[in-house]
């Protein structure tokens, strides 16, 4: 809308051809506000990538077996290179992909919340493949299948067929521990308590507070954030019925929608690793609390960038 | 009866995980023995430090499963003689190249 609202010439011609399906294929068929949404898209995008790559890396070491743990760690290599296909589209748009990577403090990356929680246990990997991976899955599929960006949508494609291989092995597992009872059930459960909620926020505002979204009016993506919110649940929520792991959601027979059984957006507490669903809170304190970071934030960019007085001595490649 | 020919067909669905093609064309089965109705499978991977030898296994097992009258499914990983490129079938080819695979 706001696009819409202040309709230069060039802005207007340029949705007319996006919405009769002209596809963008560099600068200079954009205009600045097109650059502008892409950029912050690719952003988040790419960080979301980077970022899931240290907490699945520290998590590997609680793998069970050998190949489990290969199998983690083809995913944390996965996860880079997904980084790198984002910083490398950035870079062609002007964006110094150094700086992406090396040059911006903790706080400055665009990744989710969810990513500055420590993974402590398999379990906890485990839905992290089945939920955030799940959430990468319903996110990108549709920027694949909607956007007016030509390099993207091609190279969306192994992106695509990578993250559902990380999915399967999140999804398969989970089964695995919630048929293997006992302990591992139930740290399979408190995993979930607390990353089913960490992902429903991860979409962000719902649509009647959403203002606008340059994303929508320039096809950058298909889907609203309720509408993926809803994908989202409609593949977790049977998943975990299913295996008998208990979520706070619930089809509503009648509306043939999924709602949710707690306040939402409602206050975290990252040291628990617990949901105060008692404590409802508004959106900008959402937002507060994420600009504030988690509990892992330096930890892990300090992982990927190198330290002074670490083992490479501050250098940056 | 179980048949060996039967017990082929069936891991001739079992797809990589990532790319539409099957563990046959990728060349990864060596042998099938039937005896009775236990099936042993002589197979390898391409590479040792495969992150799909899981799930691959999971999928061989269940369609081998399926096939009528199986009561045991052995497989039998080996790395010899080792996977090479040149093990992939002449359509496992023409599958890669269409996904962007060059080879």
């Amino acid at each position: 809308m706001t696009a819409q609202a202040s309709p230069n010439a060039a802005e207007q011609d340029l949705i007319d051809r996006i919405n009769n399906g002209f596809m963008v294929e560099c600068e200079e068929d954009m205009t600045p506000k097109y650059k502008n949404a892409l950029i912050t898209q690719l952003t988040v995008q790419g960080d979301t990538e980077l970022l899931s790559a240290p907490a699945y890396y520290l998590a590997t070491r609680d793998a069970p077996t050998i190949n489990s743990r290969i199998a983690v760690t083809a995913i944390v290599h996965d996860e880079l290179g997904h980084a790198n296909i984002a910083y490398r589209i950035l870079e062609d748009l002007g964006v110094d992909r150094q700086w992406l990577v090396y040059g911006r403090q903790p706080n400055e990356f665009k990744h989710p919340y969810g990513f500055d929680q420590p993974l402590e246990n398999w379990a906890e990997m485990v839905v992290a493949n089945g939920f955030f991976d799940r959430a990468g899955i319903t996110l990108l599929s549709d920027v694949h299948q909607h956007t007016s960006f030509g390099p993207l949508k091609r190279a969306l494609v192994k992106v695509d067929r990578e993250e559902v291989l990380h999915l399967r092995h999140g999804e398969s597992w989970m089964k695995r521990l919630a048929k293997a009872g006992g302990e591992a059930r139930e740290a399979l459960q408190r995993a979930v308590d607390w990353m089913f909620p960490m992902t429903i926020e991860w979409f962000g505002l719902p649509d009647d507070l959403k203002r606008h979204s340059g994303q929508l009016v320039y096809r950058l993506k298909g889907k609203t954030n309720d509408e993926l919110r809803q994908t989202w649940m409609s593949a977790t929520v049977p998943l975990c019925e299913g295996i008998g792991i208990a979520v706070p959601a619930h089809l509503d027979a009648a509306t043939q929608a999924y709602v949710l059984d707690y306040p939402f957006p409602c206050q975290y507490d990252p040291e628990a690793k617990r949901w105060l669903f008692d404590q409802p809170l508004t959106w900008d304190q959402v937002f507060d609390r994420w600009k504030a970071r988690g509990p892992m934030n330096e930890r892990y960019i300090e992982m990927l960038q190198g330290r002074k007085d670490g083992l490479f001595g501050g250098r940056t490649w | 009866m179980v048949t060996a020919e039967r017990v082929w067909a069936a891991l001739a669905t079992v797809t990589d995980p990532e790319y539409p093609l099957s563990i046959v064309d990728l060349g990864m089965v060596y042998d099938v023995h039937v005896a009775g109705a236990d099936v042993t499978i002589d197979m390898t991977f391409t590479s040792i430090g495969c992150p799909a030898i899981d799930m691959i296994l999971d999928d061989m097992r269940q369609a081998v499963t399926l096939v009528e009258d199986v009561r045991a499914v052995h497989v039998n990983v080996v790395w010899s003689p080792p996977w090479t490129k040149d093990r992939i079938t002449p359509l496992g080819r023409r599958v890669l190249r269409l996904h962007g695979v060059v080879n």
